[in-house]
This record gives C-alpha cells, sequence and structure tokens, in this order.
C-alpha cells in the first residue's frame, strides 16, 4: 500500500480512514503556527475530515492505490484547504436536505451540509478525473 | 479518539476521549455501544466532555445508538456536550433528538 507523502503544503494519502488523523495533524499544525484560534481550527478540521472521508469512500472507492491530497493554502488572515480525489465526479445535488423530517434520524449524508454550515465558502469542481473542493474560512 | 467506560447504578458511563473522524477510531465507539447493548446494558450516557470535536461520522454513530437502544427499549443520554459538538447538533437539528445534560451526574439521576 502507499503511505502518506508530505511536500510543502500538500499532504497525499491513500484511501485508507486510518490515515485521517495524519491529514488532521498536518493541518491543525499548520493552522496553529499561523495563529488561528482553537475554535476556528476546529472547524476547518472537522470540514476538512468531512471532504476527505468523502474523497476516500465516495470519490476513490477506498481503493488504497488512488490518493487523496489536501493543500493548506494560509494568506491575508484567511485559509483555503483544497481536497482533490482521483475518483470519478461526485454530484452536490444528489445529496438528500438532512434537516427533512423524513432523514433526521439518517445515520449519513450530512457532510457536506456541515461543511456548507461551518466554512465561508465551499467550491466543488467535478470531472470525470476527480473532484476537487475547496473550502475557505477567515482565521 | 480513546475510549473507558464504567457502570454506576446500572448505567453504563462510556467516556470517550479525543477527536471522532471515522475509521478505526469510530468503530471504537460504535462497537462498545453495541457490546452493551449486547450485554443487555441499555441505560447509556455518553459523557462528551473529553471529546475535542467530532464530524459527521461521529453524529451517525449516536443516531445509531439512539435508534438501536430505542428499539431495545433502551436509552441513551449524553451529558458534558461542549460548546463545539452542541454547535453541530444544533445544525443538523439533532438537538431536538437528542437528551443532554450538564453533568453525568444529571445524566444518571434523570434515569431514576
Amino acid at each position: 500500500m502507499k503511505k502518506p507523502e508530505i511536500s510543502g503544503n500538500t499532504i497525499r494519502v491513500p484511501s485508507d480512514q486510518a490515515f485521517l488523523p495524519n491529514v488532521d495533524d498536518f493541518l491543525e499544525t499548520a493552522l496553529r503556527e499561523y495563529g488561528a484560534d482553537e475554535s476556528v481550527i476546529a472547524d476547518i478540521a472537522i470540514s476538512v475530515s468531512e471532504l476527505v472521508n468523502n474523497a476516500m469512500m465516495h470519490g476513490n472507492k477506498a481503493s488504497p492505490d488512488k490518493m487523496v491530497s489536501v493543500t493548506v493554502s494560509l494568506a491575508r488572515k484567511t485559509a483555503t484547504v483544497t481536497v482533490d480525489d482521483e475518483g470519478y465526479g461526485f454530484t452536490p445535488d444528489t445529496i438528500q436536505d438532512p434537516l427533512a423530517d423524513e432523514n433526521l434520524l439518517k445515520e449519513v449524508g450530512r457532510g457536506i451540509f456541515i461543511v456548507r454550515s461551518l466554512m465561508d465558502k465551499v467550491d466543488i469542481n467535478a470531472t470525470d478525473k476527480g473532484t476537487s473542493v475547496s473550502i475557505t474560512k477567515a482565521i | 479518539m480513546k475510549l473507558t467506560d464504567q457502570e454506576r447504578d446500572g448505567i453504563v458511563i462510556l467516556e470517550p476521549r479525543g477527536k471522532i473522524m471515522g475509521g478505526p477510531d469510530a468503530s471504537l465507539l460504535h462497537d462498545k455501544l453495541y457490546e452493551c447493548i449486547e450485554s443487555d446494558k441499555k441505560r447509556i450516557v455518553i459523557d462528551l466532555a473529553r471529546v475535542d470535536w467530532m464530524n459527521s461520522t461521529g453524529l451517525g454513530i449516536l443516531i445509531s445508538s439512539f435508534t438501536t437502544l430505542r428499539n431495545n427499549e433502551g436509552v441513551l443520554k449524553l451529558a458534558n456536550v461542549t460548546d463545539k459538538i452542541h454547535s453541530l447538533l444544533t445544525i443538523t437539528k439533532l438537538v431536538t433528538v437528542f437528551e443532554a445534560f450538564d453533568s453525568v451526574d444529571e445524566a444518571i439521576g434523570s434515569f431514576k
């Protein structure tokens, strides 16, 4: 199996949830060094964990040969994090409303909703070569 | 995430620590809850005081536990919900689902 790779402000991990803590450590260390407060760090960390979970499980279908890349950019008191997978595209419009009464007790289906709630901006770009999601948050 | 547990007055108190983000860590909490249910220990309090944060995977585990216990005449209650987790429960409307208390003692007392 491939291993996590760090290059500059990017970490690449195989599509295995066991590597989620590697991504979180990388992200939180960068945010803390930049001086972000703990509440904002948690919001961004929660959001990135959602996106990496989606990239691993839905985008890359948990294939250990496919990697997920997370790039952290910190400038002008703003964090931008981009999560890229090597899957076959992702259609956010097909996600059910997690607040609907009939969905409230469903165990899954809240990830993107939570990301949109916590972040200032979310951009999703899905192609047949993979999905790239960028989130932005003032820090 | 790490998980410890204890029992008081026939009530199981689960104490996860760290971050609940998915993968093997999340399975730990899920498996422990189902172990309790299978052992006929159906009054459970999850003490969230030492959970830094959780994502939708963590919320899914709480929902799964809540519904499984309810379907088996059991009860799940939360204690020491942190501001960060309370905020997530609010934006997802799950605050209307879970019974939450300010302390483990209050949660245990509510069973009597």
